[in-house]
Formats: C-alpha cells, sequence, structure tokens
C-alpha cells in the first residue's frame, strides 16, 4: 500500500508536466472515443455522485437549517448555525481539545512507531518475537483496547494505579480528572496506532539496501547521524505518508473515547467527531451537526495542505 | 472417469431432493404462520432481559392463534429511537416498539403513535393496577401515551458485609443527606482511607431525581406534563443542596469521582463488588448483577433527600412500549393484546425476579416467584416498595422534555464541572442557559412558538 | 599500505563459509579476488572491511592486527556493487556525506569533494541526483566518493557487474589508471574472470571454502594448479579430457590425437587439459576421428563444438569464419601445448611448444 501510495504521489508530481505537454499535442478525440470514455467512467461517477457528492451537499445544505425531531430542515437561518458554533466557547474547546489531541496522537505515533521498527530492526536473538509484540495491536478492535484501557486506568483496581500505590506515587483518577482525561486517550490512542505504525515503519526500513549504512560505517559514521541522515530521508515517503494518515484518522476518532470518557470530564476529551456524534445521533439535532460536519472537513483539508506544503519539500522519492 | 460421473450425478440428485424437501417445508412453515397476523417488536433489550423477554413473545405465540409477534433486537436505546422516527411509514417499520424514557417527549411529537389510552378505554382495562408513578411518566395531560415497561427508579445501594465489619450502623431505610454523608465518612476513616464511603454518578438521570425528590421541576409547564416547555431551571435550591452534599464528601475524601458515562457505571459497579465502595446511587435494575456479583451482604434504601424535609419520591426510568400508527388496525390490535400479556400479574413479576426492573402490576407482589426472591434477598424488597409508596405529582413523573439527551449533557457537564471543585450556582447556571438556548431553537425548529 | 592474512577462516553457527585464506598483498598492488558466485569471496572482502566480523586468523593493515578495529579505523575504502549512493543527495553531497558526516572542515570537504569529482570527470553533474546520471555516472560517484575519503586502501565489490558490456571495458581501465594514479591498495572481487585478467596484478582464486591459487595473470592462465583454475579462466573453456595412460611416453585421446611426453608418467588415469585454440580441426583429411555437433561464429574467430568418436565433446577454435554442416566429419589433432592433470585434478605437467615442466605434484618429473 504505501508503495502504491508512493507510485501515486510520484505520478501526481509528473502531472503537471504531463498536462502541459497535453496542450502542446492536441490528441483527436473522436465521438467514438469519448462514449468509451463515459461507458468506464460512467458508473464509478455514479456511485461517487450518490455515496459522496451527495451527501457533502446535503451536508452542506443541512448546515443552513434548524432540524425538527425528525430530522427535517425546517427554519432557514443561513450562517447563524455557524455563528452560534464559533462563539460558543464549549465548541471553542472542543475544538482547541481536538487540536491537542491529533497533534499529541500523530507526533507520539510517529516517534513511538519509528522507535519501535528500529528497535526490532536490530538481528538479535529474540527479535522476531518483539516483531509480533509490536505489531500486535494490529489486530486488537477498538472495543477490546478500550476495555483493556479502562482497566488499566480504572481509579480502585486498575494496574496503574496498583502500580503506583505500590511504588507510594499519588494515586491518579485518569479518566475523571480533565487533564489526564486527555492524557489516557491519546496513550490509548498511540497505543492502537503502534501497530500498524509499526508495521509500515518496520517494512520501510526493510528497504533500505544495507549497503548504504555499510558504506556510511566504513567511512565512519556515527549510529545516530546515521539515523538522521540515511534513514530518515530513505524512508521519507512512509514517514509521510504515515503522518497524513494518522493525523486524519486522529480527527476522526470516535471508538476509544465514546467507550471510554464519553467526551467526559467535563468535555475535556469531547472532540470535533464526537460533538458531532452526539448532535446528530443523541440530540437529533442534525443542522448542528452538519455544520460541525462541514468545519471539520475544512479543518482536516487545510491541514492536510499544509502537510502536503510543509513535509513534501522533505520527501525524497526514488 | 465413469466412476467420477456416476458420483457426480450422485451429488446432484442428493442436493435436489434436499433443496426439493427444504422447500417443501418452508412452504408450509410460511403457510402456517400467514394464517397470523405478523406484529414486528422492535426492543434494545440485552442480557438476561433480552432472554426473557423472548420467552414472553414466545409463550404469547403459543397462547393465541391470531397474532404472531416477531420480535427484533435494535441495538441501543439512541440508535433505537433514530431507526424508528426514519423507518416510520416503510415495510421496514415496527408495529410495536420499546423506547427509552427520555425519548417520550420526541415519540409523542412525532405523532407516528398510538397513545394506547385508546385501547385501555376500549377493553376497560384496569389500568389502576399498573403503578401510577410509571403511569405519570408516560403521560400527557392524564392521557397514556405508552405502556410502561422495563422500570426501575433509583436507590442507594451499600454493603451490609462491609458496615458491620466496621461497627458502622446502617443507614435509615429513608435516609436524609446528612444520614448519609455520616456512614460513607465513617466508613472512609475506619477503614484508614482504603474503602470510599460513596459514589454518586456523574449522571443527568440522577440529577433529575435529586430535584425530583426535593420536590423541584426541572422544566416549566409542570415538568412539561401542561404542555411544552420554553424554559428549565437547574440551580434550585434542592439541585444546590444536593451538590453541596457531593462536595462536602468530596472534600473530606469519601466521595469517589467515576466520571460520566458507560465505563464510569461499570466502575463503579466494579469497585463495589471488590470491597472498595460501601455505597452507591443507581438504578434498581443492578439488584441482579450485584446480588450475583459479591458474597457480601447488600443492603439498600431509597432514594436519599435533603436534611429537613419529606422526600418527595423520584421519578422513574427505564423504556416504555409504543404502538406505531402506520399498521392496520389488526396489527395495532395485536400489539395492544402483546402488551397486556406482558403487563399481566405473573409475567410483571417473573421479569422482576429475572431482571431487576420493578413488578409495575399491583398483584404481582402476591405471586410466589416475588416472595420467594424477597425471601432470598430481603432487600430486594425495598425498591419496590419505595415504588408503590411514591404518589406522582408535578415534579417526580418525569421531564416530559424533548433534547433530554442534551439536558443530561448539560447536567453532566456541570457535575463534572461541580466534582472538579467549581462553583456551584455559575456551573449550573452556565448548563442552564444553553440548555435554554437549545429548546429555544428546537421549539422554532419544530414549530412551536 | 600493505595486508595481510594469516588463516583466515569464516563460519556461520557450523556452516563453514572459507577457511585457511593466508596471503600477503603488497602496498600499491591491484589484487583481484575471483571466484564463482557463492565462493565466499564478497565475505572475505568484507572481513577485511570490519562490516562481519573474522572467525579465526589474523588480519594485518600495515602490520597491525586490525581484526579487532571498528571500520572506520582501518583506514580503508569501499565500492559497492551497486554503488550505495543516497538517492536523496546530488553527487556533490553523496561524495561528500562521509566527510560532512566526521565534521571536517567545510573548506576542506569542498576542496575534497572537488578533486575527486575533477579526477573521475563528474565535475559538471555535481548538481544531479543519482537517477538522474547513467550507470557508468552512478559508478564514478562512487568511485569519486572512495577517492574524496583519501584511504590508501580501497575495496571493491563487483563494482562493474551491472554495467553493460561496453562500458564495463571503459571502466576496467578508467579504474585501473585512477588506481595507478592515486597510488591505492586496491582489493577487488570480482567473478568476471576477464575483469580479473585484464587489470590486476596478482590474482587469487577462490572456491570450495578456499584458496585454489594466488599468482599473476601469466601465472593463472599458463601455469594453473589444478583443473579448477584452469577451467576458470580462458574462453572457450579448455578441453579437459580422461585419459587412462599406459603407454610411456604418449597420453592418448584416440588413435588420432595423442600428445607426446618427454617423460614417462606413471600408469594411470589422467586428465589432459588443451586450450580449444592448441586444437587443430582437419575437414578435408580423409581420415576423421570426430563429427561436428555445432559451431559458433565469433567474428576474428570460430569454436567448434565436435564429438569424438569415443563419444567425448571438445571445443576448438579456428580463425575466421568456416563453412561446414552439421555432423560433417573432421579430424581433431593436438598441438603439443597441454596441461596434464592427475585423478585429484592436480596438475602434474605443463606443455609448451616441446619444453615440458613438472610441478610439485609430479616429482618424476624434472625441466626436459
Amino acid at each position: 500500500m504505501e508503495q502504491q501510495v508512493t507510485n501515486n504521489s510520484k505520478k501526481l508530481k509528473q502531472l503537471p508536466q504531463n498536462l502541459s505537454s497535453l496542450k502542446t499535442v492536441s490528441y483527436d478525440v473522436n465521438a467514438r472515443d469519448k462514449l468509451h470514455a463515459i461507458w468506464f467512467l460512467g458508473p464509478s461517477l455514479l456511485v461517487l455522485a450518490v455515496f459522496v457528492f451527495y451527501p457533502m451537499l446535503r451536508t452542506l445544505y443541512l448546515s443552513l437549517f434548524l432540524t425538527n425531531n425528525l430530522g427535517k430542515p425546517t427554519v432557514f437561518v443561513g450562517l447563524q448555525n455557524y455563528w452560534s458554533l464559533l462563539t460558543s466557547s464549549s465548541y471553542l474547546a472542543s475544538l482547541q481539545a481536538t487540536f491537542v489531541y491529533v497533534i499529541a496522537v500523530s507526533i507520539l505515533t510517529l516517534i513511538f512507531g519509528l522507535l519501535l521498527a528500529q528497535a526490532a530492526s536490530f538481528k538479535v536473538k529474540g527479535s522476531n518475537f518483539f516483531r509480533t509484540v509490536f505489531s500486535g495491536t494490529m489486530g486488537v478492535s477498538v472495543s477490546v483496547a478500550a476495555i483493556f484501557w479502562l482497566f488499566m486506568f480504572n481509579p480502585s483496581i486498575g494496574l496503574l494505579d496498583q502500580i503506583a500505590s505500590v511504588l507510594h506515587l499519588p494515586v491518579i483518577n485518569w479518566l475523571t480528572q480533565p487533564g489526564w482525561a486527555m492524557t489516557a486517550i491519546v496513550i490509548s490512542t498511540v497505543w492502537m496506532n503502534l501497530g500498524f505504525t509499526f508495521l509500515i515503519f518496520f517494512g520501510a526500513l526493510q528497504t533500505v539496501p544495507v549497503n548504504l549504512y555499510e558504506a556510511a560505517q566504513i567511512e565512519g559514521v556515527s549510529k545516530s547521524y546515521q539515523f538522521f541522515h540515511i534513514t530518515l530521508p530513505m524512508i521519507s515517503p512512509t514517514v509521510f505518508f504515515v503522518s497524513i494518515i494518522t493525523l486524519i484518522e486522529s480527527f476522526k476518532s470516535f471508538g476509544l473515547i465514546d467507550l471510554m470518557t464519553a467526551g467526559g470530564p467535563n468535555n475535556a476529551t469531547n472532540l470535533l467527531v464526537y460533538r458531532i456524534y452526539q448532535d446528530a445521533f443523541l440530540n437529533g439535532n442534525y443542522g448542528l451537526a452538519s455544520t460541525e460536519s462541514v468545519i471539520l472537513a475544512i479543518i482536516i483539508a487545510i491541514f492536510t495542505f499544509l502537510q502536503f506544503k510543509i513535509l513534501e519539500k522533505r520527501v525524497t522519492y526514488q | 472417469m465413469m466412476k467420477m460421473r456416476q458420483a457426480l450425478l450422485k451429488t446432484i440428485g442428493t442436493a435436489a431432493a434436499i433443496l426439493t424437501i427444504g422447500g417443501v417445508w418452508a412452504t408450509q412453515v410460511r403457510a402456517q404462520a400467514t394464517k397470523r397476523t405478523k406484529v414486528v417488536f422492535w426492543n434494545e433489550m440485552t442480557g438476561p432481559a433480552q432472554q426473557k423477554l423472548n420467552e414472553f413473545v414466545k409463550e404469547f405465540n403459543q397462547s393465541q392463534t391470531k397474532y404472531q409477534v416477531v420480535s427484533q433486537f435494535e441495538g441501543n436505546y439512541n440508535e433505537a429511537v433514530q431507526k424508528i422516527l426514519n423507518t416510520h411509514g416503510t415495510d421496514a417499520s415496527p408495529a410495536v416498539f420499546q423506547s427509552m424514557d427520555i425519548s417520550t417527549s420526541q415519540i409523542y411529537h412525532s405523532g407516528y403513535t398510538t397513545p394506547v389510552q385508546k385501547f385501555v378505554d376500549q377493553d376497560h382495562y384496569d389500568i389502576d393496577k399498573i403503578s401510577p408513578v410509571a403511569r405519570a411518566f408516560y403521560s400527557e395531560k392524564g392521557k397514556l401515551l405508552s405502556m410502561p415497561f422495563n422500570t426501575s427508579q433509583p436507590v442507594l445501594y451499600y454493603n451490609a458485609t462491609l458496615l458491620k465489619k466496621y461497627h458502622i450502623t446502617p443507614p435509615p431505610t429513608d435516609p436524609s443527606y446528612s444520614d448519609i454523608t455520616r456512614v460513607a465518612t465513617q466508613l472512609y476513616q475506619r477503614s484508614h482511607q482504603k474503602v470510599k464511603g460513596l459514589s454518586v454518578e456523574i449522571y443527568g438521570w440522577l440529577f433529575e431525581q435529586f430535584m425530583a425528590n426535593s420536590g423541584e421541576s426541572m422544566a416549566n409547564q409542570a415538568d412539561g406534563h401542561n404542555g411544552t416547555p420554553t424554559k428549565v431551571n437547574f440551580d434550585t435550591p434542592g439541585a444546590i443542596k444536593a451538590m453541596k452534599w457531593v462536595q462536602e464528601n468530596l472534600k473530606s475524601g469519601a466521595l469517589m469521582n467515576f466520571g460520566s458515562g458507560s465505563s464510569a457505571s461499570a466502575n463503579e459497579m466494579a469497585a463495589f463488588l471488590s470491597g472498595k465502595l460501601g455505597i452507591f446511587l443507581q438504578s434498581s435494575a443492578d439488584i441482579s448483577q450485584l446480588t450475583a456479583g459479591t458474597k457480601d451482604k447488600l443492603g439498600i434504601t431509597y432514594y436519599p433527600h435533603p436534611d429537613g424535609q419529606k422526600a418527595n419520591g423520584v421519578a422513574i426510568g427505564g423504556a416504555s412500549i409504543w404502538i406505531s400508527n402506520d399498521k392496520p388496525a389488526t396489527v395495532q390490535r395485536g400489539s395492544w393484546e402483546f402488551i397486556k400479556f406482558l403487563m399481566k400479574p405473573e409475567n410483571q413479576a417473573q421479569w422482576q425476579a429475572a431482571t431487576g426492573y420493578l413488578a409495575l402490576n399491583k398483584d404481582s407482589q402476591q405471586e410466589k416467584v416475588l416472595q420467594e426472591l424477597y425471601q432470598k434477598v430481603p432487600a430486594a424488597k425495598v425498591p419496590s416498595e419505595q415504588l408503590s409508596k411514591t404518589k406522582p405529582d408535578e415534579t417526580n413523573s418525569g421531564v416530559f422534555l424533548q433534547g433530554l439527551i442534551q439536558e443530561r449533557t448539560l447536567t453532566q457537564t456541570a457535575m463534572d464541572q461541580i466534582y472538579n471543585g467549581s462553583n456551584i450556582k455559575n456551573s449550573l447556571q452556565q448548563a442552564e442557559d444553553a440548555m435554554n438556548t437549545y429548546i429555544k431553537s428546537n421549539n422554532q425548529a419544530n414549530g412551536v412558538k | 599500505m600493505s595486508i595481510e592474512l594469516q588463516k583466515i577462516a569464516k563460519s556461520y553457527a557450523d556452516n563453514l563459509v572459507l577457511q585457511d585464506i593466508s596471503v600477503q598483498i603488497q602496498t600499491g598492488e591491484f589484487f583481484a579476488i575471483v571466484g564463482p558466485s557463492g565462493c565466499g569471496k564478497s565475505t572475505l572482502l568484507r572481513m577485511i572491511a570490519g562490516l562481519i566480523p573474522i572467525s579465526a586468523g589474523i588480519l594485518k593493515i600495515d602490520n597491525q592486527v586490525v581484526n579487532q578495529l571498528p571500520p572506520q579505523q582501518r583506514k580503508l575504502t569501499m565500492v559497492f556493487q551497486n554503488y550505495a549512493l543516497f538517492p536523496f543527495l546530488n553527487v556533490h553531497d553523496n561524495v561528500g556525506f562521509g566527510l560532512k558526516a566526521r565534521k571536517l572542515a567545510p573548506v576542506k570537504v569542498e576542496k575534497r569533494v572537488k578533486e575527486a569529482l575533477e579526477l573521475v570527470n563528474l565535475s559538471e553533474f555535481a548538481a544531479r541526483k543519482p537517477r538522474e546520471l547513467s550507470g557508468g555516472q552512478r559508478q564514478r560517484v562512487a568511485l569519486a566518493r572512495a577517492i574524496a575519503s583519501d584511504a590508501k586502501i580501497c575495496l571493491m565489490d563487483e563494482p562493474l557487474s551491472n554495467l553493460d558490456a561496453q562500458l564495463r571495458g571503459k571502466m576496467r581501465s578508467e579504474i585501473r589508471e585512477l588506481q595507478q594514479r592515486l597510488g591505492l591498495t586496491l582489493i577487488y572481487v570480482t567473478h568476471d574472470q576477464i575483469e580479473a585478467m585484464t587489470m590486476a596484478d596478482r590474482i587469487m582464486v577462490l572456491n570450495d571454502q578456499q584458496i585454489q591459487q594466488v599468482g599473476t595473470p601469466t601465472e593463472i592462465y599458463q601455469r594453473p594448479q589444478n583443473a579448477f583454475v584452469a577451467g576458470f579462466f580462458g574462453t572457450p573453456r579448455i578441453n579437459l579430457l580422461p585419459v587412462q595412460h599406459a603407454v610411456a611416453k604418449q597420453l592418448v585421446v584416440d588413435e588420432s590425437l595423442t600428445v607426446n611426453l618427454n617423460q614417462p608418467l606413471p600408469a594411470g588415469k589422467y586428465y589432459l587439459g588443451i586450450r580449444p585454440n592448441d586444437l587443430r580441426a582437419d575437414f578435408a583429411s580423409e581420415k576423421t576421428n570426430a563429427a561436428l555437433r555445432n559451431l559458433e561464429y565469433l567474428g576474428t574467430q570460430s569454436v567448434i563444438h565436435a564429438e569424438l568418436d569415443n563419444g567425448q565433446l571438445v571445443r576448438v577454435t579456428v580463425d575466421g569464419k568456416l563453412t561446414a554442416g552439421i555432423n560433417q566429419r573432421l579430424l581433431v589433432t593436438a598441438e603439443q601445448n597441454f596441461i596434464v592433470f592427475n585423478e585429484q585434478q592436480q596438475a602434474v605437467l605443463f606443455a609448451e611448444r616441446g619444453k615440458q615442466i613438472g610441478t610439485t605434484s609430479n616429482q618424476q618429473l624434472q625441466e626436459a
């Protein structure tokens, strides 16, 4: 998959050149070709229209309305939904919490994923065992992960606090204190992400030719210099890919929050997607939920765009 | 080659025979079923309640030949509400369905249901046998909208064995806040802070009951029973007293905050069952789980009330059963027959024994199965007594308001803040303002002036 | 900078890969290690480089034991088969990578990179990325990197095997020229006998985990110690014809294909090694002893594959183009240039234009 993405991005990069060359060469597109094109593209266009474009437009439409308890738009309010959200302190708090969460999760996932992958790449006895263990969370469903971490964080019988009490450390109410709840959710999410990230990074590390390290070794290049100046640039497409995926995924985080904190305490973990869920499917407030969806989509688009702008400069495709 | 072909032919022959037999059998079964009127019943019960409910369905189908009730599980309460509203008028919609307490106003205002009062009147059904508090919850201006079914009230649970161990006098059956504070503090101190005294989950339902038990309405228009509410009031004296009580116990360290959400109640239950928590407020439906989960003796009291005033009684929670109006009269009649079956004294008694939900038929208390239960677990009688003792009024019949989920979210956020030490009045006021804004726009969207 | 290998061995678990490798490599020598794939030649090079540990034996560089020294302290550099260039760096930065990592002063780095690129004629490509270069140019970047490191020992692991034949020829002379000019001690691993023959001062032939022979290209070609070495060098391959020896001063393959011995050999089984250009083919003769089975035309010469009447196959080279049909009869005879191997395939006799020299494996024979 990583390979594919790399290839696609490569194609994307090459696209502008191809387009400009298209301008100079005029293709003779006859009617039959056009018909063929419609036959081939039509079905996928239809699927996109039904399942992507229509819901998108519908969401945009609903975001301008108040909806009644049957979910029907009844009163047109223009941008009032947007205005009331952007001036609501609780929504702004959600926004801030989401940024904190997304950035923390993305960065920690990347760092720990890379660390584990690098550690497992060393050819020592038992490294196979660790490879299996590290990629283990791939096979863990959100609900199982939530149960596991709920037990870890449990205030009376939880493992973490039992360890803390043995070590005479202060006992933390992980999920009921606003600051700690966010920490707990971040830890659980990073843990969940690690299996996939580890596997992708581990695979990428294996594609770095051993000769590069040997050449560096012979020249007396230190291990850390090798990591930052050989390993990182060599796997930069993968790092880029993982960072985009992780970022988007963490914006969309839902399961762990629903199961562990339900957005609490005091909305400390009430991230944007969870809020949308609550407003749409618990409060039946589809108009407001649509507005929140539109805002979230814009935010993700901006983040992804920035990431492409900033990070892609540092990515080398081979 | 020849052999292979023979084998193949044999296999095909056998398969064809099986298909034919199967087909004939299926047609016969279908033929039998089509003689009866099909009544699709949507429910959201899980665990032992689901099991018992399916037994009822089976028994009902066997008890008569006119109707065939088909029970379908629809996930959790919240999801079910959306499905009910979204499928109405289509082939996929249910004839009779279970929906949670706080969706009552929403379901009623959808106009998708036939009030059960219609059938009560047609049949001259003796509705007085059914618990008046439960009925009050699901009534609008005295008219019964749906039949209360799985019903519980919040009660106070305590670990009697633990209290005995630390030589603590148990709380009275109808305790005040200070009664509970005493027990909780003693337990916390005498156990050398190993056992937490008390937990009050951050749960909007409990907050509503603090107000109900103080005799205060949350929403105007008599908690919505007289008309669509336009305003709520959260920072009432009763609510403030209850929150002060919580903060007082938090300060002393006796109260354990488990937070909100499903994990909170699970953690709370786990702590209680493992003897690390002495007292907690929770639904009476938890009783079967509690008696099964620990060998310690279980104590139960009524929901606590403010000092210096009498308990006004608490509202119920749970869910009720509704009849859809998008089905022909015969199907609706079948739905009603099924509801009547469920409400029979013996069935209600079995229901309580099997699930912990309260038997709503007054005659159920004389049933053998309940008598045996009370003998085995004397405390199990307390919730039933609380229910029968409660006289329904404007404040303890539930809040008839659309957007109760929003109300719960907001009151829970306020509780969260209060549990983390913030000013009670400010937090409640903030939640109240947010709720009033919500009500205003919701009423606007639904065409209520 | 001389290099000395004393009884070096390498084993993985119970698996012996190399044993008893001893050789002394002189300062400034171009030393080739040749052998078929899997013979352990790259392993040997990596042990010298310090990339993998030596299982047994002693490795000395400049008379100092370096077995335990990490690669960077062995003062050598290495060029890899796939060049080991960093795809994300341009030519300039690739060449300067190690220098920069070792925190050499930027001015010095600049100077060395510039010089190295000039030496390999790549100055104008300094800003290009490896993927924008041809195979030969990439190879030269790798060379430049080795040059820039300023080490006096250079190890090369099949550096030309990814290039096409023409480019290979060109690079051979370039590498040789550079080595001479910089006075490098160069250890060059290859599986290509032509590379070894054309470039090296001395060649080490490896097979079956051990040294088969060490010597100059001429020695290796003309005095192969055993049938393996004889067969490995020279195209087309040398003919190795089994002979049951009984006649005192003659080795008889068949009636017409015989060689004369100056001194008698003891009776027994031998292998007669005759290079294809030392056999003669006569299609005009009335007397014949073979049939043509295949004919390869190479331009200046043709290779005849013939089957002797006793069933043995022989290769014969003749000048120019030959017009002969398959299965045509011919007479195959021998010049008096040949090598005799004993039953263990060790050389016992070298015959050149009538001169015959016995080897240590054949104490009975004296120079005739």
